[in-house]
């Protein structure tokens, strides 16, 4: 006996490492070639991206391929954008008043203004992980890029800024920032990732269509530049965030990441510090305040290759409600980097008993000359005496929890280089920290 | 001052520490896995049949489950080479008299009758796939103590047996638990019983004889509430040319308020694959402690694991691992806290050197429920030369809000000051290089009774430089 069916077939249930869009064929890649008049090389560039972008698998390190999930992306029906953007991007890079030897365009000035150069420095990808699929992504599907350049010698007193928004519901832009900074040059930038306008209104039961953006920042450092470059990412709660950050550092150079976390319903990001030239060196701090349903996942990897190589890493983490974060931190100490001084570290306060922190902090080293090879992690709730000594001089127990917890994460906001930038992070960390207050209240 | 090279300081003389006895063997299976051969070892151990079912499952999932990936090597293994079951004499002996004199000849040589002569509680030495001596102290079996080979175990003890064997490592764990349960012979199986101290540590060594041998012992430890036991295990093997696989399973079961300390001194011959799964379940208040050191084997692959799942149970882990000339050390621990209040400390300690990659993997879960965890996890490695390579991947997971986890490592070299100081104080730099080693090693040493602490550094001493005695 058979009886008919009336459950509607349910749609397969994704697995953690499925692909939550497919936009990215080779249909596009060609289209995005064709509809904006590209160079032959460049539509080749694409194609051979999408190759790779199709052979590689989500996540292509062994170690971390029980820490992905995508489940909470839902952009199947996501359009990319070709030739049109989400209203107002690029006005910051109107009525810019920028110094002799500084360049901030477009890729499409770029390309207009220095076609080898845009080639030689674009061709075979050489400034992004070969390794990642995402990287891949950006490679092959950019509809947007930015370039900054600073000539040998030149150093920039004011900070340069670049401006992301977020993608349409629905959309995705995949987008791409070169840093090129010459020999002995000096600058600072801080880059916004803002939402596109004020929330969507949606009606009871409805829910906005996710909007994917998908950004890169490609650092080369030329012998004895100096780079700092803050981030501050807010994108709103439906937002799918990819993001790749990928630097060579050369000679003496020095690069410092400022990095802060906050937007998005899902973040996947990467950062690569690749230390090539003697004596080079990098910093980098980074901060999630994760709340609700947010996942961070966070990779980052950093490679000593040159002798006397400094690396120092600090990620913190501070996590409400249902809110997750992967931090995934891998150190190679190359055979050649002898003299190498590294440290990684990993930190965490869950808030919430729904909160979830992984760490992996990991090291591969080949070479035992060091300085300093280590890292060290630790996840604690707020620290009693802490709070039993601010409150000891008269502080509201709920004032001293935000003090202590803002305490935790400013090491990245002493670190942006722009006032006001600075200042919104603060009011940023501040409103996040009061619309979360009431489920820290409970837990405490 | 120069630093001498490893390389100098270096001569591996083990080939002279090596023996291989020509035994006649009175039951093998032939080479291989197939479906029979688990059949033909489950009939001829007369077993019951819901251990021959439970074999079966077992080897229907080896067989379907992929190699992992995410250590490297593993493929090198040839499982159609191996010997999966070989019984070297017919019966478990009774007294050290019965045993065969080829047999005790190579125990000979490694010491256990006058170790046995003198403080022994029990012996149950693994000679290839079955306990072959086996002795229980009468004062042992007057408290309750079982300690026998785990076939025996299963014959003499079916409900106990059948009550935990597989519960805390199921078949389906990883692919080699899952052969281990297919083909599994030999080992020990203890059980004591509820507020019983053993006073003295229950010693088992393993041999691994016979060319291309698959070891897979099983080893199944109850202890019953407010019970405290010290179980050590000692390996040491003959040198062949081909490739040896080692693939054993502990499971340690430590009910309410006991006390288990496994202790492993692993030193198998350079051409073992040593891929071992040992995990412990701890009930409420009670401690489990492994205490692991691993010198041999070309490859090892094995984190004793604590599942904390009782109120209050402490896990504590020391880790020693030696990574020489082609060899790699894939150790580490894993404390999983499924309970409020429980506590875990991790102490790992590495040396590479000569090419050899010493690798820590970790894992420290602490799950939603699990209030009030205090957890520590400290790893240390020390590299003799640029050839060999270190590796550390802690995995930290948690998902309670009042955790308390710190974790450490740092890696680094012998430094130059160290030994010109003692050297500045009369020590050649030989010996300067090894009073440094033991004493980064020493967390692992001073747990260990004194006999084995003793052999233990005369093993770093030989893997360090080749001059034993």
């Amino acid at each position: 006996m058979t009886t008919p069916s009336t459950a509607p077939a349910r749609p397969r249930r994704r697995a953690p490492a499925d692909l939550p869009f497919r936009f990215a064929d080779r249909g596009l890649a060609e289209t995005l070639a064709a509809e904006r008049d590209e160079p032959d090389w460049l539509r080749a560039e694409r194609i051979e991206a999408w190759t790779a972008f199709e052979a590689l698998p989500i996540e292509s390190n062994q170690l971390y391929t029980p820490y992905v999930d995508l489940r909470a992306a839902d952009l199947l029906e996501t359009r990319p954008y070709v030739t049109d953007a989400p209203a107002g991007l690029g006005e910051d890079l109107a009525d810019l008043d920028l110094p002799d030897g500084v360049r901030v365009e477009t890729f499409g000035q770029w390309y207009e203004r220095d076609p080898e150069g845009f080639r030689r420095a674009l061709e075979g990808g050489a400034t992004l992980p070969a390794d990642d699929k995402l990287a891949m992504l950006a490679r092959g599907f950019w509809s947007h890029g930015r370039h900054v350049e600073v000539a040998a010698g030149v150093a920039v007193h004011d900070a340069i800024r670049l401006r992301w928004l977020s993608a349409a519901p629905d959309r995705a832009l995949v987008s791409r920032t070169v840093i090129e900074l010459g020999a002995g040059a000096s600058a600072s930038v801080v880059e916004e990732e803002v939402p596109g306008g004020p929330p969507i209104a949606c009606a009871e039961g409805e829910r906005v269509p996710q909007g994917l953006f998908h950004g890169t920042t490609e650092v080369v450092l030329g012998e004895g530049a100096s780079l700092a470059l803050a981030s501050i990412q807010d994108h709103g709660p439906d937002q799918v965030v990819f993001q790749h950050r990928h630097a060579r550092i050369g000679e003496a150079a020095t690069l410092h990441w400022a990095l802060a976390q906050l937007g998005g319903r899902l973040v996947r990001s990467r950062v690569d510090n690749r230390l090539e030239g003697d004596r080079s060196s990098v910093e980098q701090v980074e901060i999630v305040f994760g709340a609700e349903e947010q996942l961070f996942d966070l990779t980052s990897y950093t490679r000593h290759v040159g002798r006397d190589t400094t690396g120092n890493l600090l990620s913190k983490g501070v996590l409400l409600d249902r809110s997750r974060s992967f931090m995934k931190g891998l150190i190679t100490i190359e055979r050649s980097a002898v003299g190498t001084d590294s440290f990684l570290g990993e930190f965490g306060m869950n808030l919430s008993k729904s909160a979830r922190a992984v760490a992996i902090p990991s090291l591969e080293i080949d070479q035992p000359d060091c300085r300093r090879a280590a890292h060290s992690s630790s996840v604690g709730p707020i620290d009693p005496t802490q709070l039993f000594y601010l409150e000891s001089r008269g502080i509201a127990p709920d004032e001293a929890r935000k003090f202590i917890v803002l305490g935790f994460l400013e090491p990245v906001v002493a670190a942006v280089p722009l006032e006001d930038a600075r200042d919104r992070l603060r009011e940023l960390l501040d409103a996040k920290w009061a619309a979360g207050l009431p489920s820290v209240a409970s837990a405490a | 001052m120069t630093t001498p090279t490893t390389r100098e300081l270096v001569a591996d003389r083990r080939e002279q520490y090596a023996f291989h006895d020509d035994i006649v063997y009175l039951r093998e299976t032939g080479r291989g896995l197939t479906r029979e051969t688990v059949e033909e070892i489950s009939r001829f151990k007369e077993e019951p049949e819901w251990m021959l079912q439970m074999r079966l499952r077992a080897y229907e999932h080896f067989v379907k489950r992929p190699m992992p990936v995410w250590t490297d090597g593993l493929d090198k293994i040839d499982f159609d080479k191996i010997v999966y079951y070989r019984k070297p004499s017919e019966r478990e002996e009774k007294s050290w008299d019965d045993v065969p004199e080829q047999i005790k000849a190579t125990f000979e040589r490694l010491g256990i009758p006058e170790a046995e002569r003198k403080f022994l509680a029990g012996v149950g030495a693994q000679y290839d796939s079955e306990v072959v001596y086996h002795s229980v102290r009468e004062e042992l079996s007057k408290l309750g103590v079982v300690f026998m080979g785990t076939d025996q175990g299963l014959k003499e003890y079916p409900e106990l047996f059948k009550q935990h064997f597989g519960t805390v490592v199921p078949a389906e764990d990883n692919k080699f638990s899952a052969l281990n349960t297919a083909v599994w012979s030999g080992g020990s199986f203890v059980y004591v019983p509820k507020g019983v101290e053993v006073p003295l540590p229950l010693q088992a060594y393993f041999r691994i004889n016979g060319e291309n041998t698959g070891q897979f012992e099983r080893t199944l430890i109850v202890v019953d509430e407010g019970a405290k036991v010290h179980y050590i295990e000692g390996c040491t093997a003959p040198i062949y040319a081909t490739d040896s696989l080692h693939a054993a399973v502990v499971e340690v079961v430590a009910l309410p308020g006991s006390k288990v300390r496994y202790t492993t001194i692993q030193n198998w011959s350079n051409d073992v694959y040593n891929l071992v799964t040992k995990r412990a379940h701890a009930y409420e208040r009670s401690t489990v402690e492994w205490v692991d050191a691993n010198t041999g084997s070309r490859k090892t692959v094995k984190f004793p694991s604590i599942y904390l799942r009782g109120e209050g149970a402490r896990a504590e882990v020391i880790s020693v691992a030696v990574a020489g000339a082609g060899q790699h050390q894939d150790t580490g621990a894993k404390a999983i806290h499924l309970a409020p209040n429980t506590t875990s400390r991790i102490v790992s300690k590495s040396v590479s050197k000569d090419g050899g990659r010493a690798t820590y993997r970790g894992h420290l879960k602490v799950s939603p429920g699990s209030t009030g965890v205090v957890a520590s996890v400290r790893c240390d490695a020390l590299m003799l030369d640029d050839q060999s390579r270190s590796d550390t991947y802690p995995y930290i997971d948690i998902q309670e809000d009042d955790t308390t986890m710190t974790h450490e490592a740092t890696v680094g070299k012998i430094s130059a000051d160290q030994i010109f100081y003692l050297m500045s104080r009369g020590l050649t730099e030989n010996e300067a290089q090894n009073l440094v080693i033991q004493g980064f090693l020493e967390v692992f040493t001073k747990e260990l009774p004194m006999e084995y602490a003793i052999e233990f550094n005369r093993l770093v001493k030989l893997e360090m430089e080749g001059s034993l005695g």
